[in-house]
């Protein structure tokens, strides 16, 4: 390849990316909303769609692995930031305390509970409020930009998302051990107990699916 | 496959893997997304809406919460309210059931599919007779 060729490839493959992210960006800030889901869901898909034609067109663009684990890791913490800063910041307006507390009546007693009787008010379950904060005020953070620096190909993006990732473990891990330990305050007088819960945050898996990535992908595509 | 048709990043001995972690993450991308929008539409379905209004819901479920029937939402609660000072909604409230202990078990009833538009019914019916 001659040197001008090489530039133009360059070019392009940029030129491809950035349009494909915009769409993916769009995309992701919809879903990260939680009620614009629908929305966004196809707007992202013609964001890997444009991705995936650029891949096969030979374009040098992100690995579609990077981009779904980083954007998918994005809008997990978006979405549980909307809940649990709702929890925290507006736990007495209306939709809070009708949706939360009927989602607590459903599937988990630590948001029905008692609900809005803390002095800081929302779920009042024993040691729910701490996992809320720490998750809300650094991992989550944290977590988004780990993912952005990820998408940027950035090695401290790869490192941090490591980092992120086994932390998810250890939130994950330790919230159910807690919700275990008061098992009857979380379950007792809920309409579908613990496989209800299973069912509905199963989805949220997604940083124990990126760890085995994030250790065996080549880690000098990520760049200082 | 050969090497060259892989993704960058990807070598051979982790082809499968990462083939299968994305098909992983495409569920639970859309898994999130689709349980994410029905979440609420589907929840105030399940407690009686449209039947009962918002605010309705809320005040049917606080009377199961602290098991008092002369209890309702306030709405609007003033924005002074926690977590920026004020008492919470359900501060001091002696009325809950519960089996207290260093484990406790809440004593309120299981409520089932649109249980709330019954008991809301029964109860106007009886107030207004």
């Amino acid at each position: 390849m001659t040197s001008m060729t090489l530039d133009l490839h360059e070019d392009e493959s940029r030129r491809a990316q950035k349009a494909a992210d915009r769409w993916l960006i769009v995309g992701s800030i919809l879903m990260g909303s939680l009620v614009l889901g629908p929305l966004g869901l196809p707007v992202f898909c013609r964001g890997i769609y444009l991705l995936h034609k650029a891949q096969t067109a030979g374009l040098s663009v992100r690995p579609m692995m990077v981009t779904l684990i980083g954007y998918v890791i994005i809008i997990d913490a978006a979405i549980n930031s909307i809940g649990w800063g709702l929890d925290v910041f507006a736990n007495h307006a209306l939709i809070t305390r009708t949706i939360f507390t009927a989602w607590g009546n459903l599937m988990d007693g630590g948001y029905f509970w008692h609900y809005n009787e803390l002095w800081i008010g929302g779920a009042g379950a024993p040691g729910e409020k701490s996992w809320i904060i720490i998750c809300i005020v650094v991992v989550f953070p944290m977590r988004i930009a780990a993912g952005i620096a990820f998408l940027q190909m950035r090695r401290w993006g790869h490192q941090w998302m490591i980092v992120t990732c086994w932390f998810g473990l250890i939130t994950w891990l330790g919230y159910i051990i807690n919700m275990t330990m008061y098992a009857d305050v979380r379950y007792a007088g809920v309409a579908f107990p613990v496989i209800g819960w299973w069912l509905y945050n199963i989805f949220y898996i997604t940083p124990f699916l990126a760890i085995p990535y994030l250790h065996t992908v080549n880690r000098e595509i990520f760049s200082d | 496959m050969t090497e060259n048709e892989l993704p960058v990043g990807t070598t051979p001995p982790f082809a499968r893997m990462h083939r299968w972690l994305k098909r992983g993450l495409f569920v639970c991308l859309f898994g999130l997304v689709i349980e994410g929008a029905l979440t609420v539409p589907a929840l105030a379905l399940w407690y009686g809406w449209p039947s009962l209004s918002l605010t309705e819901i809320c005040s049917e479920l606080m009377k199961v919460r602290y098991s008092d029937d002369s209890l309702d939402c306030t709405q609007p609660y003033p924005l002074s309210g926690p977590p920026f000072g004020g008492a919470p909604e359900g501060a001091g409230q002696q009325t809950a059931r519960d089996q207290w202990g260093i484990q406790p078990v809440p004593q309120y009833p299981r409520v089932g599919f649109r249980e709330l538009v019954r008991i809301h019914d029964e109860r106007e019916a009886t107030d207004s007779r």
